[in-house]
């Protein structure tokens, strides 16, 4: 048979197995260009070689352009979520303190809102032949806003505080059990080796704008950003009062380029209404994210322009495997067939989520598999299901938290339940309180037989896939415990190739819609909020805001 | 009656003085007020069995509609019937405002006779005391109250009863002094009656309409009251109707012109504060004439 893309040959003679599979599976057409460029990209493919593959195969047209339009010189007025505490990178994991790291620092890698990773402050990554150890070259002429030139040592610095338990950091959440510390490799000033603990292919993710925390920091970081707020961003700090808001300027220093605004300003608010009003006042040029329940307003109003990004934001809620009244699978799953799910992301988010599958695969994810059927409201078949189970219904409480959509879902969870005989009590808490200490025995979070948690989005399913569902999963509210799905999860993690993902997926999926430890209902859209005439945001689905080539005309 | 004949020196037989009950009758604002509070008080009661739709009952996709022939005060954000709901919501107001404010009046009360009654230094400490917990913003009490024990309507009727305790004392204590240089509370000293005996047997009932009147305004109060607590998370959670949390659940959506979602609730509130401070009104008019 004759080969119809004769110009890919002489590429793919300088790659190595993994990036052939890939190329392989793009001309056979099992993957698309998007899962193309992002696989491509998550493999270490540099931009000019994957441009020219998509190009061969199916143009690629023109990658986003980089280059700042609009007008130069103007002040960014942006409202945002309140910092809930002080502003650590190690420890911080709300939405206002990490949209605050993100003015001024920089990640390795940039998780693009399409999924597809771009560099940043590393210019190349590669794995070995199994994915056990990633390389990354670093980008060089890179200085930090205290002046210091960053290397690898910085980077190593970084990562290791951030993999240490001790540390207590965020970021543990994505590295326990794949990076532990003492395993990153200084090779040259330039380049950072780092040892897993086991395969991976999604690694370099775990490096990206996805991993909130691991902004690049200067290695003799001493836990005191608040005073210095050094990193390598496009924006310094020009001034940070707690709970009121910071103000941040323009880096003339930095290795991208021209920032266009000459100031960002951001204030902090409790709640989203106040942002509504100040944006409809012409108080605020942007909010970072807005929900769409007490912003239709906005989804309506011609003077201002909504940025929308599909994204695998949702709730999780549990129902516990260890104990009654959910220690049952087929309860749990009689639970999760009285909810009509189109209809509840019809009146929660006016159409704009995603049906949710009850399993961490939302549709966003390239790797998740279609042809798993989709979970419909069936009362007849959860009945039928009670009555194996021997239960006639009991009463339960759903701890939840008092956040955004949530007591509504609460509300519609319990109405629902009902059919089925299941009692549904709410009991709404601020969420700290729910979230307690974060740990088991100490919040209820983790120890309420059925609870509902936030989760935000994230470039590849692998943290929520393991965290909240493995054995040893560290968010494991379920306590859902099932060595098939261990393993299935170690398979998906290690495995590079999309179509393989997409196999295992299916399995994980099936799996999960078998014992339903947890109720995956939707994935909803991530949305900024912008005046017309506001160009050059770019907001990520992760709760970040770059804003270099922002203009308010 | 004319001049001459007062000047004549005839005295006039006094014309018999209407009933007390009888005034309030006349008031149009006590039958203003009794109608309201009157309609309130039958929708708590009976309002769950005789409204249209079931008051909890969600449907998402007929979210946020307006007012209709259906649905007569619109939708919320899950679909809900807000006239049910407004009519269901009574209940939970109804049922902790009056508590409370009985709460309130029965240890306020007492306080006030004893502090007026006894006088001295127990007065003077409890005079500053009360000159504090007057002091003291009634919501953010209540917020710190409510956070140290928790949410729960037992906890606000009590918090509520006892922050408006020292309000009702300051009143009765005021009447007290008015009555306790008269005759008869001599009289019964002279009898040997005890003190307890002379606040509650002699005195109280003396005072009796100002306690009333302080009573039926500080109702006034905590209807208002609950509802902002409720409003600000602190009272029945989700899916309560209670009208605080519904205009908390929806003051969201305003902006984008979904104004029913609020407005019934927010008027309910209204409605019953006016028609409690009615008949406080007409209550303190009759006791006064």
């Amino acid at each position: 048979m004759r080969n119809p893309f004769p110009l890919i040959d002489p590429v793919r003679r300088r790659q190595g197995p993994r990036e052939n599979q890939l190329i392989g599976e793009f001309i056979a057409g099992q993957i698309g260009r998007r899962g193309f460029l992002r696989r491509g990209s998550a493999l270490g493919l540099g931009w000019p070689l994957l441009a020219a593959i998509a190009g061969a195969i199916d143009p690629l047209g023109t990658l986003p352009a980089r280059a700042a339009t609009g007008k130069a010189g103007t002040t960014i007025r942006v409202g945002s979520p309140m910092p809930a505490g002080a502003i650590d990178p190690v420890t911080v994991g709300d939405a206002g303190g990490l949209l605050m790291l993100q003015q001024v620092g920089e990640f390795l890698v940039f998780d693009q809102p399409n999924l597809r990773l771009a560099p940043m402050l590393a210019t190349a990554w590669k794995p070995n032949h199994d994915g056990s150890v990633w390389t990354f070259t670093l980008r060089k002429g890179v200085t930090f806003h205290s002046g210091g030139m960053m290397t690898a040592k910085d980077v190593v610095a970084t990562i290791e505080r951030l993999a240490d338990p001790r540390n207590a950091s965020n970021a543990l959440s994505v590295f326990k059990g794949v990076l532990s510390p003492g395993n990153i490799e200084k090779i040259d000033d330039y380049t950072v080796a780092f040892h897993l603990d086991a395969p991976h292919g999604n690694f370099p993710y775990y490096l990206s704008s996805d991993n909130y925390n691991a902004i690049i920091l200067p290695a003799d970081y001493k836990g005191d950003f608040e005073k210095t707020w050094d990193g390598t961003g496009p924006f310094q700090i020009e001034k940070y009062t707690s709970k009121v808001g910071a103000s941040f300027i323009a880096n003339a220093n930095w290795w991208g380029g021209r920032v266009l605004p000459a100031r960002t300003e951001f204030s902090f608010f409790a709640g989203q209404q106040p942002q509504v009003l100040a944006l409809e006042g012409g108080d605020l040029d942007v909010i970072s994210q807005i929900v769409v329940q007490g912003a239709e307003g906005l989804l309506t109003d011609r003077r201002m322009s909504i940025i929308r990004l599909e994204a695998a934001i949702h709730r999780q809620v549990h129902m516990r495997c260890d104990i009654p009244p959910f220690n049952d699978q087929r309860v749990r799953r009689a639970l999760a067939l009285t909810l009509d799910r189109p209809a509840i992301i019809q009146g929660l988010f006016r159409g704009l989520a995603d049906l949710g599958n009850d399993s961490p695969f939302a549709p966003v994810y390239p790797s998740a598999n279609r042809d798993v059927p989709q979970r419909r409201k069936n009362i007849a078949e959860a009945k039928a299901l009670m009555q194996a189970a021997g239960s006639r219904g009991f009463p339960v409480t759903l701890t939840t938290e008092h956040l955004l959509e949530m007591p509504d879902y609460a509300v519609l969870i319990q109405n629902a339940a009902r059919e089925i005989g299941i009692d549904v009590r709410l009991k709404v808490e601020p969420p700290a309180a729910y979230y307690g200490s974060a740990a088991f025995g100490k919040s209820d979070w983790l120890d309420s037989p059925f609870g509902m948690t936030d989760y935000g989005h994230r470039g590849v399913p692998d943290v929520l896939l393991t965290a909240p569902l493995t054995t040893h999963g560290t968010w494991n509210a379920a306590h859902f415990r099932n060595p098939e799905y261990d393993r299935l999860v170690a398979e998906f993690v290690a495995e590079v190739a999309l179509d393989s993902q997409r196999r295992i997926a299916a399995r994980i999926e099936q799996l999960l819609l078998t014992e339903t430890p947890i109720i995956f209902a939707y994935f909803y859209d991530y949305l900024t909020a912008t005046r017309k005439g506001v160009t050059g945001v770019a907001p990520t689905a992760n709760g970040e805001l770059y804003l270099q080539s922002a203009s308010a005309g | 009656m004319s001049r001459e004949v007062i000047a004549a020196g005839v005295v006039p037989e006094e014309a018999p003085q209407p009933s007390r009950w009888r005034l309030l009758r006349r008031s149009g604002g006590f039958r203003a007020g009794a109608a309201i509070v009157g309609f309130w008080a039958l929708a708590a009661l009976f309002g769950p069995m005789l409204v249209p739709w079931n008051p909890f009952a969600t449907d998402p996709l007929h979210a946020l509609a307006p007012p209709s022939a259906a649905h007569w005060f619109g939708t919320d954000q899950l679909g809900r019937d807000i006239f049910s709901r407004v009519i269901a919501g009574s209940r939970d107001i109804l049922t902790i405002a009056p508590l409370a404010t009985l709460l309130g009046t029965i240890v306020g009360s007492a306080l006030g006779l004893a502090g007026g009654t006894l006088g001295g230094a127990f007065d003077f400490v409890l005079g500053r005391i009360i000159e504090v917990l007057v002091s003291l913003p009634l919501i953010v009490v209540a917020l710190l109250a409510l956070v140290a024990f928790g949410a729960s309507p037992a906890t606000t009727i009590v918090l509520i009863g006892l922050v408006f305790a020292p309000l009702v004392a300051r009143t009765v204590r005021a009447a007290v002094l008015g009555e306790i240089a008269l005759d008869y509370v001599a009289a019964a000293e002279l009898c040997g009656e005890s003190r307890l005996a002379i606040m509650f047997v002699e005195i109280l009932p003396n005072v009796l309409g100002p306690v009333l009147v302080e009573a039926t305004v500080r109702l006034g109060y905590a209807v208002f009251a609950v509802a902002s607590l409720s409003f600000l998370g602190f009272g029945p959670g989700p899916p309560s109707p209670d009208w605080g949390l519904a205009i908390a659940e929806n003051y969201g959506v305003i902006a984008g012109g979904y104004w029913w979602t609020v407005s019934f609730d927010a008027a309910a509130t209204a409605s019953l504060v006016v028609g409690v401070n009615l008949l406080a009104e007409a209550l303190h008019q009759a006791l006064a004439s």
